[in-house]
């Protein structure tokens, strides 16, 4: 599940990013970025922040035992 | 994940909860990694969106403003990693405790208000930045690039709600809005990276450009975005020394002036104070290079509109994300450095409670960042934060490396016991008055005193502590 998470968010980086190349290179119009880097966006956020929640159940486990 | 933890460490050390008045010990000392992503995240800030227009709004050429940051950057890691990380490695304490062990507690408190006020105004201008953000939603008239004053009452009611609200977070949570900075930081650094991309297809297309090579870009940079020339009225004109000592000296307090010492106590190696490499080619290189863009794309559409408003340029290049980067921005920047000021208040007033002291600095931040002065003048107000701190980075330098081979004592204050070092007063004193000086009447612009001052301190605090070490010495 971790692993499924981190790999989330790093899709989320690349969805950022990827639409302002497409751009550049004339594939993609600036209204579609704007959109797609919503949505990475929210990916982002959303994978991050489940990973520190999980970082901080860990460290509270570890402080329990 | 690790290195969140770590942050999160160093920023405790940099808010003066751990080790405050010991050396670190060996066991919390940090890896190269943390410091990488420490120094990626704090140099990419709300700022860098005013600063990249302002170069424009100078009237920066291409070859001066890419060499020019390709030079200064590398001469401040320099600074960094031969003036600061070398005593911080070695003695491992705060700027503040090594400070009072040379300069005694009184001049500490001193530097401390200096250090306070003048992070308040930095912070003020954070606030600025992110108020801009919400003229885009609102629709109040914006402060343009000369207004010194707040302009409207929409304007201000924007600079109460967000200077307010990052004041009540860093006084209530402060600990939270770093962790999510931590988050906030890679994103905000590719969003950054987007508005470059953006504006330049943008000018490809305004322009009718044909790109082939890289050669293309570097025409189309030199004839429609870098294009030099006349700067904007009411700016002062950047050549190539300009763009160099400005990315050399914007961070002068922390690497020359040796704020850093509270950061670079935890590496293992000195070396890893090249680390602070990512930041400044990320945030004062890249971060600088994709506002400036979006400034010169606006100018290139409306010679007269000049205004330097970061929301509204940001939107533009990247719609909603956009700006919600200049928010986030300017608030997990403002929320830092509010909460440092509060602190460096807080040492000269301890009996009143950091929640309160954290409060009314957010305040005076609020009301400082309603002054635009703050934001549209930030070239010369970086540059004289720099300067006003700068003395102080020199008496340490020398206290620790050159002193004794002088035959004076180091760490004098402690020693003996004086609350007020007058030759470390002094040194700092005189050599902010012979800066001033230079400015008013030597035509030596602000942007380059403080390299002389450097040396002007050095040398005042050589000389002044011989005359008051040995007029102690005597007294007693």
């Amino acid at each position: 599940m971790r692993t499924i998470i981190k790999i989330t968010g790093y899709l989320g980086i690349i969805i950022l990013i990827l639409p302002s190349i497409l751009f550049l290179t004339g594939k993609m119009e600036l209204d579609s970025v704007k959109t797609v880097m919503i949505v990475a966006t929210i990916i982002w956020f959303g994978a991050s922040i489940i990973q520190v929640w999980d970082l901080d159940k860990k460290l509270l486990d570890k402080q329990d035992k | 994940m690790e290195t969140d933890t770590d942050q999160e460490q160093m920023q405790d050390s940099q808010h003066g909860t751990e080790y405050e008045r010991e050396p670190v010990p060996q066991k919390s000392w940090l890896g190269f990694k943390s410091f990488i992503g420490m120094y990626a995240g704090e140099h990419c800030a709300g700022t860098e969106l005013m600063i990249g227009p302002l170069f424009v709004a100078a009237g920066v050429s291409a070859f001066d403003l890419i060499i020019g940051l390709i030079v200064g950057n590398a001469l401040a890691v320099l600074s960094w990693m031969f003036l600061c990380a070398p005593i911080a490695t070695r003695v491992r304490l705060t700027l503040y405790y090594q400070l009072e062990k040379i300069c005694g507690r009184r001049l500490v408190t001193l530097y401390n208000l200096t250090n306070g006020v003048m992070f308040c105004f930095l912070a003020g201008a954070m606030v600025t930045v992110s108020a801009t953000a919400l003229g885009v939603w609102f629709k109040f008239d914006m402060p343009g690039l000369n207004d010194m004053y707040p302009n409207s009452i929409g304007w201000v009611v924007a600079v109460l709600i967000c200077g307010s609200l990052i004041a009540i977070v860093a006084a209530y949570g402060y600990k939270t809005v770093a962790k999510f900075a931590n988050i906030a930081s890679p994103w905000m650094v590719l969003v950054f990276l987007v508005f470059g991309i953006v504006g330049l297809k943008q000018f490809i297309d305004v322009t009718g450009t044909e790109v082939n090579s890289l050669g293309d870009i570097w025409k189309l940079a030199n004839e429609s975005i870098w294009k030099g020339g006349a700067p904007q009225e009411g700016q002062v004109k950047f050549t190539i020394w300009h763009v160099t000592f400005f990315a050399w000296f914007c961070n002068m307090a922390m690497h020359i002036g040796m704020s850093d010492l509270s950061v670079f106590r935890y590496a293992k190696k000195s070396w890893y104070s090249i680390a602070s490499a990512s930041g400044m080619y990320v945030g004062h290189f890249m971060a600088w290079i994709s506002a400036s863009i979006l400034y010169a794309y606006q100018l290139h559409l409306n010679p007269t509109d000049t205004d330097v408003l970061p929301g509204p340029l940001a939107y533009r290049a990247a719609g909603l994300v956009g700006l919600l980067c200049v928010i986030i921005a300017g608030w997990t920047t403002a929320n830092p450095t509010i909460y440092r000021a509060g602190l460096a208040f807080q040492a000269i007033i301890p009996k009143v409670s950091r929640f309160k002291v954290t409060l009314a600095t957010g305040m005076i931040a609020t009301i400082a960042g309603m002054f635009p002065a703050f934001a549209m003048k930030l070239l010369d107000f970086v540059a004289i934060y720099g300067m006003l701190l700068m003395p102080m980075g020199a008496v340490i330098f020398v206290d620790f490396w050159l002193i004794k081979k002088f035959g004076l004592q180091s760490n004098y204050a402690q020693i003996s016991g004086k609350l007020f070092n007058w030759a470390a007063g002094l040194a700092w004193f005189i050599t902010l008055g012979t800066c001033l000086l230079l400015v008013k009447f030597a035509g030596i612009q602000i942007y380059f005193v403080s390299l002389p001052g450097w040396f002007v301190a050095a040398v005042l605090y050589i000389v002044i502590s011989k005359l008051y070490q040995q007029k102690i010495r005597s007294v007693e």
